[in-house]
């Protein structure tokens, strides 16, 4: 299939299909969302110590559209056009979601492609059942290149109780998931007191069965805090916090500790080395208006230790907006550790760089 | 009893009543100038939010607010660059839910309290709601006899710490404010610009927001295709946030 052709027919057909932001908010008969975002990004690895092309190239197009009849169908669709130059270019499409949902009263009902996040952590999360991959080198996905899991899910509302019940495919449709298997699980989500809490049960076929629990609270103006507690085979704990200054600015601190077992255990990873223990900090700042000239710049810096094996990822971003559609970025990072026994360390550059443009409409 | 005698009847008791007023008079006024804002029990609507740097246009920001009851509140941010945000705010306890990390992700009030216009201003407008108000005295705002209150938080997520308010005497519309933070700092004012019958109430169509602490921005606020609308409680709901 050729990709081009695929990102050109949404772009030029998006010009044409935009939002209804003048319509009437109260009608109830239809309405449709729609988003197009194209990226344009490069990257550099520096100290690259293995073969490959130090220099890349990634075009990146996402249309998303969501339609809604009354108030009880549902149609959501958001797909990635890909196409990636490093020595060698790749193209791809990605199926991120693309769903269909029922609402009859307190009752929704979804079936198709669609992105769950059930953990309550900012860069790990162990209450994440359903979950994508959780990268804390880049926990907001900032490229939005995950993509759902295949699932009919009921959903319950009743005042501040939320039931929900979810059967994921191993992959009916969507076969490019190594090692996916099919997932039942249950959460129960509830305000107390004002700690938004959830638990949850899992069973997977021909596998383990999980329960956990998370929540978040938020203590007086400035402060919030959220834990996850996990027990598949042992136990798996995130506790993390968040703070805001005065100023804007916004630190981010989680520490993390999963157990040695292949379903939490990071990808590369010896299965002999044991319990780890992990940090995270993030400290941004958006939009830096204090500064003549700088309103339209937001930065964060980030920080992800392994306390086990001392090694350690600094990543840096930041981004300025340029009138109502256009945005610039620079994403860094710089891995630090000893080269061939930390899980940092041994990733085989000493710097990337990526620099890229958005235009969104 | 229809809106318009309704009106017609609170004006004349504030114009009677302008010369003194208890706090609980003046929690009273507050309440009824809120109606000038919200006008509804449970409403949708849109606000548009230029932002102003010396003058020059720039930034443009599109939401759609659908508020219940004085303490539920879910706005749908629609311009490009955001698209796809959702805004929840629950009494004290708020969420957003951005396309990227694509769960609500819980927010203290000082994270409300961005960019000219904080979120604050589009979703937390019941002032009798989130504010206690006392009376100050009675004086011209330009032409208009106003009232002078002065509010007071009353609750961790009231987005300002204090508010000098003035109402028009003869209606109890918000005429202007001024804006501070629990230190003291005056971070903004605003005029409430222009009024319009809006299905059967006289209305706030627009306002402007000017930052006290970098004198050349202002924010101008536009609300339009407001009207009273049912909306279920389910709405409210964080798991459910990014259903518009």
């Amino acid at each position: 299939m050729n990709v081009r052709l695929l990102i050109l027919v949404p772009l030029l057909s998006g010009l044409s299909l935009a939002d209804d932001p003048d319509g009437a908010p109260g009608k109830l008969t239809s309405e449709t969302r729609y988003s197009l975002a194209l990226t344009e990004e490069g990257s550099f690895a520096a100290g690259l110590r293995v073969p490959g092309a130090e220099a890349g190239n990634m075009l990146l197009l996402e249309p998303t559209l969501a339609y809604k009849y009354g108030d009880r169908w549902r149609f959501s669709t958001s797909l990635a056009g890909l196409v990636a130059t490093k020595g060698e270019t790749h193209e791809q499409v990605r199926i991120r979601e693309t769903y269909v949902g029922f609402t009859a009263g307190d009752l929704d009902l979804t079936v198709g492609k669609r992105l769950l996040r059930w953990g309550a952590g900012y860069a790990f999360t162990v209450t994440g059942v359903l979950d994508p991959p959780r990268a804390a080198t880049d926990p907001t996905d900032r490229l939005n290149l995950n993509e759902g899991r295949e699932i009919a899910e009921a959903d319950w509302v009743a005042g501040k109780h939320d039931f929900t019940v979810v059967w994921a495919s191993a992959g009916l449709l969507d076969t490019h998931r190594p090692g996916a298997r099919e997932t039942t699980a249950f959460r129960y989500g509830v305000m107390v007191n004002g700690f938004d809490t959830a638990v949850i049960v899992a069973h997977e076929r021909g596998g383990t069965t999980f329960a956990g629990a998370n929540f978040t609270r938020v203590f007086g103006r400035a402060v919030e805090v959220h834990g996850e507690l996990a027990w598949r085979e042992r136990a798996a704990v995130l506790l993390g916090g968040k703070y805001t200054l005065r100023s804007g600015i916004t630190a981010i601190a989680e520490f993390y500790t999963p157990p040695d077992t292949a379903y939490y255990r990071p990808t590369g990873m010896p299965a002999s080395v044991g319990r780890q223990h992990y940090g995270f900090l993030r400290v941004g700042k958006a939009r830096l208006r204090e500064l003549p000239g700088w309103k339209e710049w937001d930065v964060t810096a980030s920080l992800v230790s392994n306390f086990d094996d001392g090694s350690r990822i600094g990543v840096f971003d930041a981004g300025r907006r340029f009138g109502n559609r256009f945005h610039a970025y620079l994403h860094a990072q710089t891995p630090g550790g000893k080269r061939s026994r930390s899980q940092f360390g041994a990733i085989p550059y000493s710097a990337l760089v990526s620099i890229g443009v958005t235009f969104q409409m | 009893m229809s809106s318009k005698l309704v009106w017609m009847l609170a004006g004349c008791l504030w114009s009677a009543t302008a010369a003194s007023l208890s706090d609980a008079g003046a929690q009273a006024l507050l309440k009824q100038s809120d109606l000038r804002r919200n006008g509804w029990p449970s409403y949708v609507g849109r606000v548009k939010i230029t932002n102003y740097e010396s003058g020059k246009a720039g930034e443009e920001h599109l939401y759609q607010v659908s508020q219940k009851g004085a303490d539920k509140t879910h706005v749908e941010f629609l311009s490009p660059r955001e698209k796809g945000t959702f805004l929840l705010m629950l009494g004290d306890d708020m969420w957003v839910f951005l396309p990227d990390t694509r769960r609500p992700v819980r927010i203290t009030p000082l994270e409300r309290l961005t960019g000219d216009a904080s979120n604050g201003d589009v979703a937390r407008t019941n002032y009798a709601y989130d504010y206690d108000a006392a009376y100050q005295r009675r004086e011209k705002c330009g032409d208009t006899e106003c009232h002078v209150l002065e509010l007071t938080a009353r609750r961790k997520s009231s987005t300002y710490h204090k508010i000098s308010y003035w109402l028009r005497v003869a209606d109890a519309r918000p005429m202007k404010a001024e804006f501070y933070l629990t230190s003291g700092k005056h971070v903004k004012s605003a005029t409430f610009d222009e009024y319009r019958p809006v299905a059967g109430i006289t209305r706030l169509v627009r306002m402007t927001l000017y930052d006290q602490i970098r004198k050349q921005s202002h924010s101008v606020l536009e609300f339009s295709g407001f009207q009273p609308r049912e909306l279920p409680d389910k709405l409210f709901h964080q798991g459910r946030l990014d259903r518009f």
